[in-house]
């Protein structure tokens, strides 16, 4: 950048993710995702009033079907569209990129704002429910917080890794972010085993097998196999989302 | 259709101009949306004038540099502008769109325009920009609470932040009250004065009639025209007007107007009368007269063809 250091640059960086906060905790939003985070939790109350203190009945009956189903890439597909979503769906995106900023910076201060809410409330979510009913359980349930802990950090950075560039190709990426996690995640890569290298769902998994044994079975893919593939979609989403940046044009129209 | 009727505005003979097309066009697919325009600009202040639809704003994107050209070249400060953010410390930019953060204070937004040109004193900064505009009072309120103008106002003291050397500006004027708009075309003159390069667009013609400096006219993505602004107007007051009378005799009141000088055509409708006159100003005089001459009670005078479209689409022609 002509008379712009690097570090120059770097520093507005938390000025554009302070801003991505305040646009994506609106208050419906926000109400929306604090309600279903609640959901595990509120889970976890039941399953023990009900007594019920057992590390894998409860991954497969609330983790698996509630927090990595149905929280996890929702709260994801919602931060991560939005980013960049309520910019161009306002027209604000103009007084970002009409700054001599690098456009990586901005995609990695909106990707970063969009992963940060992601992963604090997904880890919030789980990690209530796990002091709620898995840490009676002992060092087990110790680890089984913690490889959920885990499972739901991976999982929000992928996932968020691969929302903020679609956001950034189609003004629809909520509905195909929605529709990917329903079918692709949700259903199809717990029963096809042959595209677990393309699930996140499954990377997620497979990263929190390194704290514990989260089912009665060995995740899909070993955690090496997870976190390398895991670090090989962030970066190329973050690069695919940087060239789309710079080469954003405005809609064409006669005026 | 003719173009170019008069001299191309504001070229800076010996420095290079801050803003050069050449040749430039854009198309979105069949749709052509600016056609082969060529001028320069240099230090002053320019209106872009068109109706809606003529390519202001496509003109106005492309020298932002948030649209590559089709054909030709678009040059701002000797540079092309697409793709290039390190030009963005020399230009500033105030969109047509209305929509401006709207949980931030009008100085949260100018500070943060402020930081992201790298500045190290954004709140002094921000603070003289929004004085700059006369916003001060409204500073501290979220920007979701301001008025139309007040939204514009805010705008533009975003993008003069940073003192930039080219400013440019959507419709600029769009929602301010006429004080506002005084007060706004004093501060675009003030920077020209000092050497800054300002372009905005209008499709209203009286709104660049204060800073009263070089215009480009627009028509259907083509420059129809270029030039002192005074010299285009007068044209446009030349041209012929139709007018439409409704009177208790229209034909009594024909008769009578056939006789001004002024008037070379007089034609009687069902239930009106219309007339043709080439001096606007001495026809409002002459019905007044007309009508009393000729004891007719006038209901209703309208000129008929007073519509943006027709005034531009009359340069075209010429």
């Amino acid at each position: 950048m002509t008379g712009v250091s690097m570090s120059a640059s770097v520093s507005v960086l938390p000025e554009i993710v302070r801003i991505t906060f305040r646009q994506l905790l609106g208050r419906r939003r926000t109400l929306l995702l604090l309600l279903l985070a609640a959901l595990p939790v509120l889970l976890a109350v039941i399953f023990r009033l009900a007594g019920e203190i057992d590390v894998h009945s409860y991954t497969r009956r609330v983790f698996d079907t509630v927090s990595m189903t149905i929280v996890l890439p929702l709260a994801a597909v919602l931060f991560g569209t939005g980013a960049f979503g309520a910019e161009t769906d306002e027209g604000t995106i103009l007084y970002l990129l009409a700054k001599p900023v690098p456009r990586w910076i901005i995609v990695a201060a909106k990707a970063l704002a969009a992963a940060m809410l992601t992963v604090a409330l997904t880890v919030a979510s789980v990690f209530l429910a796990g002091v709620v009913e898995l840490l009676p359980a002992g060092a087990d349930g110790l680890s089984a917080t913690e490889a959920q802990v885990g499972a739901m950090i991976v999982g929000s950075l992928c996932y968020v890794a691969l929302f903020v560039p679609l956001s950034l190709f189609t003004r629809r990426a909520l509905v195909i972010g929605i529709g990917y996690t329903l079918v692709w995640e949700g259903a199809l890569s717990n029963l096809l085993p042959g595209i677990a290298n393309l699930s996140i769902r499954q990377y997620a998994l497979g990263a929190a097998d390194a704290f514990f044994q989260l089912h009665t079975d060995p995740a899909r893919l070993s955690p090496m196999t997870a976190f390398t593939l895991a670090a090989v979609l962030v970066v190329a989403a973050f690069a695919l989302a940087t060239w789309r940046l710079m080469r954003f044009e405005l809609p064409g129209g006669t005026d | 259709m003719t173009v170019e009727m008069l001299p191309t505005p504001n070229v800076t003979p010996d420095a290079a101009p801050a803003i050069e097309l050449v040749g430039a066009a854009r198309w979105y697919g069949n749709v052509v949306a600016v056609n082969d325009v060529s001028f320069s600009l240099g230090a002053g202040v320019t209106g872009l004038l068109g109706p809606n639809g003529a390519g202001k704003t496509t003109l106005l994107h492309m020298l932002a540099g948030f649209l590559a050209p089709s054909a030709g070249t678009v040059q701002v400060l000797g540079r092309s502008p697409h793709r290039d953010p390190s030009l963005y410390r020399q230009i500033g930019l105030v969109p047509e769109r209305e929509s401006v953060y709207p949980f931030l204070t009008g100085f949260e937004y100018v500070r943060f325009n402020a930081r992201l040109q790298g500045m190290k004193n954004a709140d002094l900064a921000a603070r003289a920009a929004i004085a700059r505009v006369g916003l001060e009072d409204a500073a501290d309120r979220a920007i979701g609470t301001y008025s139309k103008g007040m939204r514009q106002r805010a705008k533009v003291a975003g993008a003069l932040v940073h003192d930039p050397q080219v400013l440019l500006l959507d419709e600029p004027f769009n929602g301010m009250d006429p004080r506002q708009r005084l007060a706004m075309m004093d501060l675009l003159g003030e920077m020209a004065v000092a050497g800054r390069t300002i372009l905005f667009s209008s499709h209203i013609l009286e709104e660049v009639e204060r800073i009263g400096t070089e215009i480009l006219v627009m028509v259907a993505g083509r420059l129809a025209a270029s030039g002192d602004f005074r010299a285009i107007r007068a044209l446009m007051t030349d041209r012929p007007h139709t007018i439409t009378i409704h009177s208790s005799d229209n034909r009594k009141l024909a008769t009578t107007l056939m006789a001004e000088p002024a008037v070379f055509a007089v034609a009687l409708q069902e239930r009106a009368l219309s007339v043709q006159t080439a001096h606007l100003s001495a026809f409002r005089r002459i019905i007044a007269t007309a009508s009393r001459t000729a004891g007719v009670r006038l209901i209703e005078v309208v000129p008929a063809d007073e519509s943006l479209e027709s005034v531009f689409d009359y340069l075209v022609r010429r």
